[in-house]
């Protein structure tokens, strides 16, 4: 509840909610309403890190809840948001939250050309599973590949309040999709302590995240290619009696996308490469800039209709530089291991569908490198003192 | 197996139907595909589109994603669950058989779906797919 609070604070989503809430008052039983939601539940086990909890027992902090509703106010004019519960334990702030709340512009809307904008809170729509990592039942995996989908930094990829639009072309070479997006997102607290450090104790003020993507689907071809571009500039301001210093964080990635659909299968790759900057925070003169680089490849194949395996294989450096991480025992003053300069996940999976709607899921992960384990820039070196680890867990997932 | 058997063993492509309101009489691949994915929501008159599809499992509606749309179902699936739980869109009106997916498209302005090659079209368009 402390989350919604916070982040009702922010003035600028009072504006739509008091017209949603207008809305609500004026037409809560109209046809133009429609309401969709999903819950899932399960139980997980990440051995040897603090991705689930520090003790590395079994948890049942696997929950999604949402429910959602959009509002078609005009022909080209809607309303959509979604409210959510999320519990997974260390990975993000749990609590409930206003995952999405925008209004929805359509001035172009013929065969051949579709336009849309959005303003107010929205999801990420640049990547191939970011506009709905939440929602148990649209991943392919319970735990996303992380070198793209860091679970850390969910709270910030995942949406911002802002500006966005959409454009989407039907020409002779295919299908062509442009994405852009300008805004930011309000940082807790809690959610620093899982990015940047367990005891910052100052604030973090995300300035902006100004992105854009491009999709091609080619004609009479079952591929899909993208990229996307993404640049984020934070701020840190310590406390009173704060033991970190003042300091600037800039991330900027490129990621290049690529999917090729059969009638039993499915290929889904993303390849990222990001810069890191760090001005300050952990001593005054400090500068470090560094390039990550990360990338997966995941398949999916359907054993029947009620069944299907995915595999998946994730690589990630913190140092394109230093892939092995031997730097980091040095410039830490022998504090930080190697180990957390990389991390190389290998996944299996499969899901069943126990009824219509109704899906249960089982997935194990074996891990080499903390690389991908939060926090991102002082990392915790009491927990995660195994090179290897592993995760498994089994989830029931309804959605309606 | 050699393409020419497979064309040969393929049904015919279920046809696209829309009620009497709609204008249109003809429209690409990539024009339909825009409809079943809901980002084309409105008819060139201004209209609103009103969606329709029958179950997943159903065999006519895996001929019309793939004859039609040139898509596998889970794909169509993906982008609506994706439309759905992202906010930016709603999903069709599934219907449970042909004979109620020919009734509403016939009784809602602005409909579209699609039946089985010599079905009866009395009250129903027929909209040519062009390549």
């Amino acid at each position: 509840m402390t989350l919604v609070s916070f982040k009702l604070s922010k003035s600028s989503l009072k504006p739509l909610l008091l017209c949603m809430l207008a809305l609500f008052s004026e037409s809560a039983f109209a046809e133009d309403w429609t309401w969709h939601g999903f819950v899932s539940q399960g139980v997980i086990q990440a051995r040897e890190s603090n991705f689930v909890n520090n003790d590395g027992e079994v948890s049942a902090r696997l929950s999604e809840v949402g429910l959602n509703s959009v509002y078609q106010i005009d022909s080209d004019l809607k309303l959509s948001g979604q409210l959510m519960y999320l519990n997974g334990g260390n990975r993000f702030v749990d609590g409930l939250r206003i995952d999405y709340l925008f209004l929805n512009w359509t001035p172009r809307n013929t065969l051949d050309w579709q336009l849309d904008l959005y303003a107010g809170r929205f999801k990420n729509m640049h990547w191939a599973y970011s506009s709905t990592r939440d929602v148990a039942m649209t991943r392919p995996l319970i735990v996303l590949p992380q070198s793209v989908y860091f679970d850390s930094f969910r709270d910030i990829a995942v949406g911002s309040d802002g500006l966005a639009v959409r454009s989407t072309h039907n020409l002779n070479i295919g299908e062509l999709e442009f994405i852009w997006s300008w805004g930011s997102t309000p940082i807790s607290r809690d959610m620093s302590s899982r990015v940047i450090s367990v005891d910052v104790t100052g604030e973090t003020d995300q300035k902006f995240v100004h992105q854009a993507s491009s999709y091609w689907r080619p004609t009479d071809s079952q591929m899909q290619w993208g990229i996307s571009l993404l640049d984020s500039d934070f701020s840190y301001k310590k406390s009173a009696l704060d033991r970190y210093f003042d300091g600037d964080f800039t991330t900027q990635r490129v990621m290049l996308n690529w999917r090729y659909s059969a009638e039993r299968w499915e290929l889904t790759s993303e390849l990222m490469q990001e810069r890191v900057k760090v001005q300050g925070f952990l001593f005054p003169q400090l500068l470090r800039n560094q390039f990550a680089q990360g990338a997966f490849l995941l398949g999916r194949y359907d054993w029947s209709e009620l069944t299907s395996w995915y595999l998946s294989y994730d690589y990630f450096i913190a140092n394109k530089d230093n892939p092995s991480g031997s730097q980091l025992p040095l410039t830490s003053g022998g504090l930080i291991p190697s180990y957390f300069g990389y991390q190389r996940d290998a996944a299996i999976s499969v899901d069943h569908e126990l009824a219509e709607n109704f899906r249960l899921k089982i997935e194990y992960h074996w891990i080499e490198g903390t690389g991908r384990l939060g926090p991102n820039v002082v990392p915790d070196v009491v927990v995660n003192r195994s090179p290897t680890h592993d995760i498994w867990a089994l989830q029931l997932l309804y959605w309606f | 197996m050699p393409l020419y058997v497979q064309a040969q063993e393929s049904p015919p492509a279920p046809k696209v139907i829309v009620n009497a309101s709609v204008k249109v009489q003809q429209l690409s691949h990539a024009q339909l595909r825009s409809i079943y994915m809901m980002r084309q929501v409105l008819w060139p008159d201004g209209s609103a589109i009103k969606v329709f599809v029958l179950p997943n499992r159903s065999e006519l509606h895996l001929q019309f994603c793939r004859q039609q749309l040139q898509l596998f179902p889970y794909q169509l699936d993906r982008v609506w669950q994706k439309l759905t739980y992202s906010g930016t869109g709603t999903p069709p009106t599934e219907v449970a058989d042909s004979a109620k997916m020919r009734e509403l498209v016939a009784s809602t302005p602005g409909a579209i779906g699609y039946i089985e090659t010599g079905n009866d079209i009395s009250e129903l368009q027929i909209v040519q797919i062009q390549p």
